[in-house]
């Protein structure tokens, strides 16, 4: 295992678990995690960051998908007729 | 070394989801007064992520379809109950990721019961060791072979990771939606992204040799 050593930025010495413990809230800040001093001197966690980074970027293309076959709303109006009466013929209980 | 030189910088706010659907409001009080039409309008504007979603969590057509299916049957009979305290797409969402789940635990998947799924795993935790230091993904992951990864993900790391890197949901609503702590949701997202990495880098090594 390899332990890098850095001064985060309130001056402790972080290590590269301690660094990863904190990755989940680092990601969800924002912030640009280039200015993080662990990662100037730990060529693993960058590249650990840059993947992480890379990795969010990519699943935003994995929309648009397909869309189901019509025979799926086929059967849903063929349920609904067969259900009969609906809840929603009852009064509105909508407040939008 | 700094980062966020050679790649975007991944954006937090996600633009796509929940964009205003012009008559879709409209659309809902007339469904919610049984109007069948205004119903097919929904249907027709939502059907496309609900599907997505089951798609992505089965990984099978015919039962994708069962499930979007059963969600929209369930919003017919439920769409009464819907006050807009949430946008109606993340409403529906919920109510179609509880089929999903529901879906799963019949299936005999007892690590989809949220509570046990969503609760940390010293087992997927992050590696505190990353090791080789060569292997970084080479950026030229396609579609195809991420949307593999997904697929191999653990269903719980799936879906939080479906929710918010896909469809961009925040951790507060996925909270909302899978009724657990957003540290949690934060944690699972984290381990699920973790997972895919190890996940593409094995593939990427596997590669060659195929």
């Amino acid at each position: 295992m390899m332990e890098t050593h850095a001064k985060s930025q309130n001056g402790t010495i972080m290590n590269c678990a301690e660094f990863q413990d904190c990755l989940p809230e680092l990601f969800e800040s924002g912030k640009d995690l280039s200015s993080e001093e662990h990662l100037k001197t730990c060529e693993n966690c960058a590249a650990l960051v840059r993947d992480l980074e890379y990795i969010a970027q990519q699943a935003k293309l994995l929309l648009p998908l397909h869309d189901p076959s019509p025979a799926v709303w086929n059967n849903i109006q063929t349920a609904i007729q067969r259900d009969g009466d609906h809840p929603a013929k009852k009064p509105s209980e909508t407040s939008t | 070394m700094s980062t966020g030189q050679t790649h975007p910088k991944p954006t937090h706010q996600h633009m796509r989801r929940n964009p205003p659907i012009a008559g879709e409001a409209e659309a809902i009080a007339k469904a919610q007064a049984g109007d069948a039409r205004s119903f097919e309008m929904l249907y027709a504007l939502h059907k496309r992520r609900v599907y997505s979603l089951c798609l992505r969590m089965l990984g099978n057509v015919a039962e994708a379809e069962d499930l979007t299916q059963e969600a929209f049957l369930q919003l017919y009979r439920k769409i009464g109950t819907f006050r807009g305290d949430s946008a109606f797409s993340t409403w529906l969402h919920r109510l179609s990721v509880n089929v999903v789940l529901m879906h799963l635990r019949k299936k005999g998947l007892p690590q989809v019961s949220l509570e046990e799924t969503l609760e940390p795993s010293q087992e997927d935790g992050p590696r505190k060791d990353i090791g080789s230091r060569d292997l970084t993904l080479s950026g030229s992951i396609d579609r195809v072979t991420l949307e593999r990864a997904v697929e191999n993900l653990p269903p719980g790391y799936r879906l939080v990771f479906v929710l918010h890197d896909v469809e961009g949901y925040e951790h507060n609503e996925i909270a909302d939606m899978l009724a657990c702590s957003i540290g949690n949701s934060k944690s699972q997202l984290h381990k699920a992204r973790m997972k895919l990495r190890e996940l593409l880098r094995t593939g990427e090594r596997k590669e060659p040799a195929a």
